[in-house]
């Protein structure tokens, strides 16, 4: 696969928003995606890039997950603490890290398969994409998808509720 | 057409279904008030998700904590360097004081009239003068080895806040440089000529002269801290450390040399010329600067030169310390006739002040090599 840059260049945004959201960690997306065009190199051939480059990075951040399932947990710990203590690299008002953690907190609830159908959508990818890279039949995907949406703003709306509770409850 | 499940309602909102699909799916919920409904909620979840998912770009970096990010210079740092500075210079002091007088390299030479001053200023002196005197002082080389552990105690408590630019005490760098040339005025006016040799582009920064002390203790040698020597035709390159991370670079112009080499003897001369011709032109305000600070070492001497008053002192800057704009001064080398450049990221006065230091240990060099 000599067209490697073009790759990058076309992709590697959404390949390391993609992996950020799903792994919560701007450094450790940009290592995956990396390797994900690294992996590339090696290719004589792919088909549909965009599904093919999701799939090896949603590949590779599992294949890490599974080998090393305590160092993720304790990455995980270290976000969550890093979260509650608001630490953002930008000037961030309290408002939005609150938000910020609220929305992995609900992300997090969901079930791998939606989660990574909905990023993966996020960036743009058509459902003949999404059942590519993650196995799923075509036909599932709008149902993996609808659910994915439906829980994430369910779940992030209770949140936001009983963040709200803890407010009022703390101001009276 | 029976209803379309939720996900065919994603999947044509998302125009993820074929054309005749699609028809359908349009024609039934414009019918259909209920699955009208459900297009609208859709539509709030697709978007609403959407916009949860923007919430998480913002993701930290390194979640592995990393290095500490470097702060710029840790207080605690300036603490210990100024309580290292105090009893260095304390140090100096008695082993000054027990050692030989006959020939003081440095400033810091008679520490028993300093220690006298500094007794009696506090009587003589109203507190809002007294700057100016410690700086009116340090135009005496004799004295200034006293002022300096005065000051150095006093930048220990100033050094974080002059950091951050806000004069805290008077011996704070931007009120010194105006106190400064105050002095210089009142001593030239008071004729109190003693020991007060240098021109007033040696007027040294009281924080100056507390940082001479700290060079001048940190070795017990008094050198300079050469870190390297880079090479560079047509110059000789000595680069100084004279802080932590903070160092200067002296450049020796060598046209003689340089043109022994590369030129033959039939153009060895006008290339001469042409070389002395170019530092000529820093010769004559380098010369007034260079003159007096030489021969300043020497406590003993008397000379009433003040041509040169307070309007050629070093540059004053607001920050004492590393400075982000690199500075330059050259002189002729009276000795060798070469141009001597000094450039570093420090304020003016240090450059002069370490010009100083440098002038005296190529004096040093050259007395030892004469007299081996």
């Amino acid at each position: 696969m000599a067209d490697v840059e073009r790759l990058f260049r076309t992709y590697n945004a959404a390949l390391v928003r993609y992996l950020t959201r799903r792994l919560g960690d701007r450094d450790w997306a940009e290592e995956v995606a990396q390797e994900t065009f690294v992996r590339a190199l090696r290719q004589t051939s792919i088909q549909n890039e965009r599904a093919w480059l999701f799939a090896v990075a949603t590949n590779l951040v599992r294949d890490e997950a599974r080998k090393d399932m305590r160092r993720r947990k304790h990455l995980a710990l270290l976000a969550e603490e890093e979260r509650d203590e608001v630490v953002e690299p930008e000037e961030t008002t309290l408002e939005r890290a609150q938000e910020a953690a609220m929305a992995r907190k609900a992300v997090d609830g969901l079930a791998e398969r939606d989660r990574l159908a909905l990023l993966m959508r996020e960036e743009g990818l058509d459902y003949s994409e999404i059942a590519e890279a993650l196995q799923l039949s075509p036909g599932s995907v709008g149902t993996t998808l609808s659910r994915a949406r439906r829980r994430l703003v369910e779940s992030y709306e209770a949140l936001q509720k009983s963040q709200e509770e803890r407010e009022k409850n703390a101001a009276s | 057409m029976q209803h379309p499940d939720e996900g065919t309602i994603h999947s044509w909102l998302d125009g993820a279904l074929s054309a005749d699909e699609a028809a359908n799916v349009e024609a039934h919920v414009k019918e259909c008030p209920q699955c009208g409904a459900a297009v609208a909620e859709a539509r709030g979840f697709i978007a609403g998700a959407s916009r949860i998912l923007t919430a998480l770009d913002n993701a930290p970096r390194g979640v592995i904590p990393a290095a500490a990010p470097k702060k710029d210079i840790d207080p605690m740092m300036w603490r210990v360097a100024a309580t290292v500075l105090v009893v260095a210079a304390g140090t100096l002091v008695v082993v000054r004081n027990h050692g030989s007088n006959e020939q003081p390299m440095s400033v810091a030479a008679d520490p028993v009239t300093l220690v006298e001053k500094r007794a009696s200023l506090p009587e003589r002196v109203p507190a809002a003068i007294r700057p100016a005197q410690i700086v009116a002082d340090a135009f005496t080389p004799k004295t200034v080895a006293v002022n300096a552990p005065t000051i150095a105690l006093t930048r220990k408590t100033v050094a974080r806040d002059s950091i951050s630019g806000i004069p805290v005490r008077e011996n704070n760098a931007a009120a010194k440089a105006g106190v400064m040339m105050r002095a210089g005025q009142s001593v030239a006016g008071s004729g109190n000529a003693e020991a007060r040799a240098p021109a007033a582009s040696t007027v040294v920064p009281a924080h100056v002269a507390g940082g001479l002390v700290a060079l001048d203790a940190a070795g017990e040698s008094g050198l300079l801290k050469v870190v390297g020597t880079p090479r560079r035709i047509g110059a000789k390159v000595t680069l100084y450390e004279v802080a932590p991370g903070d160092t200067v670079t002296l450049t020796e112009a060598m046209p003689i040399s340089l043109n022994e080499v590369v030129v033959t003897s039939a153009a060895a001369a006008p290339m001469a010329a042409q070389a002395t011709g170019k530092s000529a032109v820093s010769q004559s305000k380098a010369q007034a600067d260079a003159g007096p600070i030489t021969t300043a070492t020497d406590t003993q001497r008397k000379a009433p030169v003040l041509s040169a008053p307070a309007a050629s002192a070093p540059a004053p800057t607001s920050q004492p310390g590393i400075e982000n704009t690199l500075r330059a001064i050259s002189w002729t080398d009276p000795a060798t006739g070469r141009t001597l450049t000094l450039t570093g990221r420090i304020p003016k006065a240090r450059l002069q002040e370490i010009k100083i230091r440098v002038e005296r240990e190529r004096a040093t060099a050259a007395a030892g090599k004469k007299n081996p």
